[in-house]
């Protein structure tokens, strides 16, 4: 049964993967660790993040600490792996036979 | 306890048994004992992981925690779920690829030392037992408020601890990781069932959200004072002189012990040996990527739901006390003594004693499914990385299985031991909830001394054996020094900080590890370990392999429907 991928990869390869990964890993992070500063920031510094009221008397901090994080990490989540996961797959694996210059999209680059 | 409250215990505890049962490991081997053959799928993982994760912290911890607190109670939620951020972003994937049985085994392997995997299985077990000792104090709880009497002369406290712990160990014992799996997959359903069940009843009775939390923040948060009678209202860590309030930040954190206690929690999750375990289960990486996908979901579902169950017991409490003379001893003056007892009392309150049985038995399913992973990464780590490599080389497959079987008998009773010596009054003035508090101190030292060993290795090339023996220490020592300094501190700012050190303490991790592996050489076979850790290659084959196996099967049912 021929899938067309090749079972191994070269360090070149793995080493140019390992270096987008890490870049979406840390970028990613990024984001995450700022949401969740944001929070006490906000506390500290808007008295109308912890004391307004907002849909059925709850306050915004109320509303983000209950269900806005949760969702924001689900969201975050999904994005970061299926990012992840089409970097591997188009970087790892493709068949090293010789490439059609002229099939669609074999000069594409990644972002 | 009343017929319907035991049905529902009894129910619950023979589902699980009976797919431990079922499920138990065909053979032998190590691979088979420890990781399930290694062939756990996508959905059937993330319920075993929430199950091993979800435990009485979350269930009953998060829940008191926000009871006691309010708004800040809600921080150890959020903290908990955060934790699967750092876990899918740099650990997920190329720890499965990696492979291995445990945390100290991958950190052996990938940095060529067998000191590295002394060290990380010392931490690894001060980790699991610091994570043990509150399950049985859940256990414990959970068994006063439920069945309410003790037997062979133990108090009802003693006799939850000590019965839910022989169960667990035996299920684990017997069904080693495959029957774990399933069990901790049915596990969690169970809890969640019970939570949902819970939170769907207080709102068909008419309780709502946000109404509640307005009424609440409406007057000061008072809570019992000690063992005294009475009141004490909560003082605003965030604004000094002014009361608390139940709907916004201050009861108990300032800025930046909020911050401080996220990042414990969201650090610590990478380094927890049990849920790590959980990944080398996945078939390929990209299988443990997606799998942490679903568990990210499943968290944020199940702690939106503790937090507004922690909301409804502040809320209705109050009022049922007239109308149910049994709450009395329970409360002062409307609030309960134990916070811990918010959900399994809302459960009496609109469900009588049946309810009482499904919240319970959701209790005890959480704290024997997490006691179920940290025993068999005990397991894990004394088998494999200390008997096989150490003590016995040359051991048979059956040999090493028996000395995972008798690690989990040992660190039971050890965990036991320290659960009776252990009683939640004696902290209910100190903590917001003794156990959600508890299990911080497991994701203070994972979070300090082995996530930011494990993500350097995985990330750095230049990671040496010494260097990471060097960041475990100072992370450990450092996490364990502010911990003692924050018990003898009182109050304030800098308490905040000492009694959640990871902000500090993994920093000085990663800056001691680096340090002493820039001095130091590294192994020689970094590049081949990289290619495994993040190279798919691994990955392709396990799906080529399982394709042709699909497709094996689709034609052998072909060929025996033409035979007919």
């Amino acid at each position: 049964m021929d899938d067309g991928v090749d079972t191994s990869d070269t360090p070149a390869e793995v080493d140019a993967t390992f270096r987008t990964l890490r870049r979406v890993a840390v970028g990613y992070f990024v984001v995450f660790l700022l949401a969740v500063a944001a929070f006490p920031v906000l506390s500290l510094t808007l008295d109308w993040w912890s004391s307004s009221r907002l849909v059925g008397g709850m306050s915004p901090g109320f509303l983000v600490a209950g269900f806005g994080l949760y969702v924001f990490f689900a969201v975050l989540g999904v994005a970061a792996a299926s990012l992840s996961s089409a970097v591997e797959h188009r970087m790892l694996g493709t068949s090293r036979e010789p490439v059609d210059d002229d099939a669609p999209g074999s000069g594409e680059d990644l972002p | 306890m009343t017929g319907s409250a035991a049905l529902a215990l009894a129910a619950a505890l023979a589902l699980v048994a009976t797919v431990a049962v079922v499920m138990r490991p065909r053979g032998a081997s190590t691979v088979d004992f420890y990781l399930a053959g290694q062939r756990v799928g996508v959905a059937t993982n993330a319920f075993a992981i929430c199950g091993d994760y979800f435990s009485a912290a979350s269930f009953l911890g998060v829940a008191a925690a926000v009871y006691a607190t309010g708004l800040d109670g809600a921080w150890y939620a959020v903290g908990f779920a955060a934790g699967f951020v750092p876990v899918l972003l740099f650990v997920a994937a190329p720890l499965r690829r990696f492979g291995e049985f445990s945390i100290p085994d991958f950190l052996g392997r990938r940095l060529g030392s067998e000191t590295v995997r002394l060290v990380a299985v010392g931490v690894v077990q001060l980790v699991i037992l610091s994570y043990l000792v509150p399950q049985t104090v859940g256990s414990g709880i959970t068994w006063e408020l439920l069945v309410g009497e003790g037997v062979l002369g133990l108090d009802p406290y003693a006799t939850g601890i000590l019965a839910s712990t022989a169960v667990v160990t035996v299920l684990v014992a017997f069904g080693g990781m495959r029957g774990t799996t399933w069990t901790q997959a049915v596990q969690f359903l169970l809890l969640l069932g019970a939570l949902v069940w819970l939170a769907a009843t207080v709102v068909a009775e008419g309780f709502h959200y946000g109404e509640a939390v307005e009424s609440i923040s409406s007057v000061p948060l008072d809570n019992p004072a000690g063992s005294t009678d009475g009141l004490t209202p909560e003082q605003s860590a965030l604004h000094p002189g002014e009361p608390a309030v139940f709907g916004e930040p201050g009861a108990r954190y300032g800025g930046l012990g909020q911050f401080a206690l996220i990042v414990t929690l969201a650090m610590g999750t990478a380094g927890l040996p049990h849920v790590m375990n959980r990944y080398f289960t996945s078939p390929t990486g990209t299988a443990a990527r997606t799998t942490t996908v679903w568990v990210l979901c499943l968290a944020g579902i199940f702690y939106s739901l503790a937090v507004m169950l922690g909301t409804a017991a502040r809320d209705l409490i109050p009022a049922a006390v007239a109308d149910r003379p049994w709450l009395a001893e329970l409360t002062v003056d409307g609030v309960l003594r134990v916070p811990e007892h918010a959900l399994p009392v809302l459960g009496r309150i609109f469900g009588e004693d049946a309810g009482l049985g499904v919240v319970a038995a959701g209790a005890l399913v959480a704290v024997l499914s997490t006691i179920a992973g940290l025993l068999l990464a005990a397991a894990a780590s004394w088998g494999h990385d200390v008997y096989e490599r150490h003590i016995n080389p040359r051991a048979t497959q059956r040999q090493a299985v028996l000395a995972g079987r008798v690690t989990t008998l040992v660190t039971a009773c050890a965990a036991a031991g320290l659960g009776l010596a252990m009683r939640p009054e004696s902290f209910a003035a100190a903590t917001p909830s003794i156990v959600a508090t508890m299990v911080t101190w497991a994701f203070a030292v994972a979070g300090s001394a082995l996530t930011p060993v494990f993500v350097l290795a995985i990330w750095w090339r230049r990671t040496t054996a010494a260097g990471a023996v060097a960041g475990m220490v100072a992370g450990l020592v450092v996490a364990v020094g502010m911990f003692t300094a924050g018990a003898l501190t009182s109050g304030g700012l800098l308490r905040e900080v000492l009694v959640t050190p990871t902000l500090l303490a993994a920093p000085v991790a990663v800056v001691t590890a680096v340090v002493v592996s820039r001095r130091t050489t590294p192994p020689a076979d970094v590049e081949r370990s990289w290619q495994t850790m993040h190279g798919t290659a691994a990955d392709r084959r396990a799906e080529r392999i399982a394709r042709l196996m699909l497709a094996e099967r689709r034609a052998a049912r072909r060929w025996r429907r033409a035979r007919r």
